[in-house]
């Protein structure tokens, strides 16, 4: 289970507070949407969670199983369980996919005790996770992500989370830059990996998404805190009424 | 008029040290001339210092302490074993050696037999007679000018004199594997000469790597001129990968490339505490490629230090230069890359980069490009760029569960990559990883 009590954050450097006392409970099997205008504290959240170190918490706290993660580093935080999806992939020039994927895959694999791959047991795992995924095998050859059109990197981004079998899976606005065939697929390797054991946060600025992703409960985020939550037909209110009630332009 | 200048102890030392080994060195009288022509030379020259503007930000006056005993004539008891370990990764590649051991042929170190395409003959037997001695000292008289290429002149012991035949293609590279080795602290000069006839193609390494439990301090200067003949394909690289901590490499590469054919030159310089890594490349003949490129690792108070001139002479050649350097510690990375492109010179195509990673805030990265171009249809480009490791990169491999110091070197060898990967020798380019990999663990 995740707990998030009176979380605020600033940023390291400067002292502008973003997020301004954020209470959050995300049970085990469940998918939570964080929907919210620009600029609301939505990918800030994300990266606080997955421990960047930009960001710095002023107040409250994080705790994931009962613990918190605030002083685990980011590495330490994907060991027990934690996946970011990031909005916008990077690209590391030179370090082939496979590379990548598989000193990832027997990082955590090291850290939870469990027997590293072999390169056949890797192979074949990540043959049938990126089939799932329509990705070729032969681009994971490619450096990462480089070279990638929008849609492969985020479905980049669920392979990874499919192979490092997070606990936590949060998902910074992973329909962004996602034709509809893409969405659907994205969306297939989500849901696929919804279970009893995983909680999932789904963050989010369209409702479109969560047509595919459906969501136990969603939470508007504006100017730092949850404004309103509730059922998935919050998302459909919100589509129609925009953010306006929360002190918002339409878009 | 000349000001006279008070002499460095390492100068001085070099001076006397001459006159004492002078006779131990071999060499026909020509060559013997030739030896006392160029310490003369050194005398009046002295180390470069930073007032020579080629050196400014190596300052071997003030760098270099003292001149260390040249000792080629002592025996250093070796076996093959011990040529492996010195080789470290460079053991695994198929290759034919020829090993010199403190600045002497070691035969019995050697491979054994010949390589079918290639006379190789050490310079020390060939310096004594007329025509081995005229071809491994042809050009020299032109060097003098450089006091460090002078002092190799005057005192260079050994090294290989290596002829591939026109129209050969060697079936494994000829590695030239220079060990320092003993407890007893050294100078080296070695010299290697190599010709690549019309149409051969091959792959030479040469090799600068220490024996465990050597001296931690040594001295070596090498020169390497090789002559790549038309249509010829030459893989040329260099290691020098030493384990001491007060090692100077004073290294020179003369290359000249004549029409049609390809060189490609690779440096990787790693646990040198001192180095200069000359590089002269003239173009001979039209549409010849030179790809150069190369990897300087350098931490505590290291000074790595390339320093390249490419004369476009004739029409129609294409240069690529990518140098590349990761430096922690106090450490101190110099690329200078002078490209001339001479009024001949039209349809030149040339493109030099040079890239520093730096991984502490006292290391410090020196990058002075330099285009001559008196052609006026060319395409020429440099460029350089220093950077500390990419936080956001770092953030997105630890997210993924790779602890900081693998994602550290993780993204180092990609870095360093790109130029290893100009390496067109598998085998090669993953010996030269394999060091970086152990410099960086």
């Amino acid at each position: 289970m995740l707990e998030i009590k009176n979380l605020h954050v600033k940023i390291a450097e400067e002292d502008k507070p973003i997020l301004k006392g954020i209470d959050l409970v995300v049970p085990k099997g469940e998918v939570h949407a964080i929907m919210g205008p620009n600029g609301s504290g939505k990918s800030t959240l994300a990266y606080v969670l997955a421990g960047r170190d930009d960001y710095e918490v002023t107040d409250g706290d994080i705790l994931w199983n009962g613990e918190s993660i605030l002083e685990m580093a980011p590495d330490e935080r994907a060991a027990s369980g934690v996946f970011l999806a990031f909005q916008y992939p990077m690209e590391i020039p030179g370090v082939a996919g496979l590379t990548f994927l598989r000193t990832a895959a027997n990082a955590v694999r090291r850290k939870r005790g469990k027997e590293e791959l072999t390169t056949p047991e890797f192979m074949k795992l990540v043959k049938q996770k990126a089939g799932e995924l329509n990705i070729d095998v032969d681009m994971l050859k490619r450096p990462v992500n480089v070279g990638f059109s929008g849609g492969e990197k985020k479905r980049s981004e669920i392979l990874q989370m499919a192979l490092l079998e997070p606990t936590l899976c949060v998902l910074d606005e992973t329909d962004s830059g996602l034709d509809i065939d893409a969405l659907k697929v994205v969306s297939d390797g989500v849901n696929a990996l919804r279970s009893p054991e995983r909680a999932m946060v789904v963050i989010t600025h369209y409702q479109r998404l969560l047509n595919h992703i459906v969501p136990d409960k969603v939470h508007v985020l504006a100017h730092g805190r949850i404004q309103r939550s509730g059922g998935k037909e919050l998302a459909l209110e919100l589509e129609k009424s925009g953010y306006a009630e929360f002190g918002e332009k339409a878009a | 008029m000349t000001v006279a200048v008070m002499k460095t102890k390492a100068e001085q030392s070099f001076a006397e040290g001459f006159s004492e080994v002078q006779e131990k060195l071999p060499g026909s009288t020509a060559v013997r001339a030739i030896r006392e022509e160029a310490a003369q030379r050194f005398a009046e020259l002295g180390l470069p210092h930073r007032r020579i503007e080629e050196w400014k930000y190596t300052d071997l006056r003030n760098q270099v302490k003292d001149a260390l005993p040249p000792r080629s004539g002592e025996k250093v008891a070796m076996t093959i074993a011990d040529v492996i370990v010195a080789l470290g990764p460079l053991a695994h590649v198929d290759a034919h050696r020829v090993v010199f051991v403190n600045g002497s042929h070691r035969p019995e170190l050697s491979s054994p037999g010949g390589l079918a395409g290639v006379n190789i003959q050490s310079l020390a037997s060939a310096l004594e007679t007329a025509e081995g001695g005229n071809a491994a000292i042809a050009g020299i008289a032109s060097q003098h000018s450089d006091a460090v290429m002078a002092l190799n002149t005057a005192y260079m012991s050994d090294g290989a004199v290596v002829q591939v035949e026109a129209g050969a293609a060697l079936d494994k590279p000829l590695m030239l594997v220079h060990i320092r080795a003993g407890k007893a602290p050294c100078f080296a000069a070695v010299r290697n000469v190599i010709e690549v006839g019309a149409k051969a193609s091959a792959r030479i390494v040469e090799a600068f790597v220490s024996l465990p439990g050597a001296a931690g301090d040594g001295q070596i200067n090498t020169v390497t001129q090789v002559n790549v003949g038309e249509e010829a394909v030459v893989t040329h690289v260099k290691v020098a990968a030493d384990a001491g901590e007060g090692v100077t490499h004073l290294s020179n590469w003369m290359s000249r490339i004549a029409k049609s054919a390809e060189y490609r030159g690779f440096q990787l310089t790693q646990g040198v505490n001192l180095a200069r890594n000359q590089i002269r490349i003239d173009f001979d003949g039209e549409d010849a490629k030179l790809d150069l490129s190369g990897v300087f690792l350098g931490r505590g108070s290291d000074h790595i230090d390339t320093t390249l001139v490419v004369d476009h002479a004739v029409p129609s050649c294409e240069s690529r230069e990518l140098f590349k350097g990761v430096l922690d510690g106090n450490a101190r990375g110099i690329f200078q890359g002078k490209i001339i492109v001479q009024q001949a010179a039209q349809k030149t195509d040339g493109k030099q980069m040079s890239q520093a990673l730096l991984l502490s805030e006292n290391a410090e990265f020196d990058s002075k490009p330099e285009l001559e171009i008196f052609a006026d249809d060319v395409v020429c480009g440099h460029g350089a760029t220093c950077a500390e490791l990419d936080k956001d990169l770092m953030f997105y491999c630890q997210s993924r569960g790779i602890p900081a110091e693998i994602a550290k070197v993780l993204l180092i060898e990609s870095f360093i990559g790109e130029a290893v990967d100009q390496i067109d020798d598998e085998a090669i380019g993953e010996a030269v990883m394999a060091f970086a990999r152990g410099w960086l663990s």
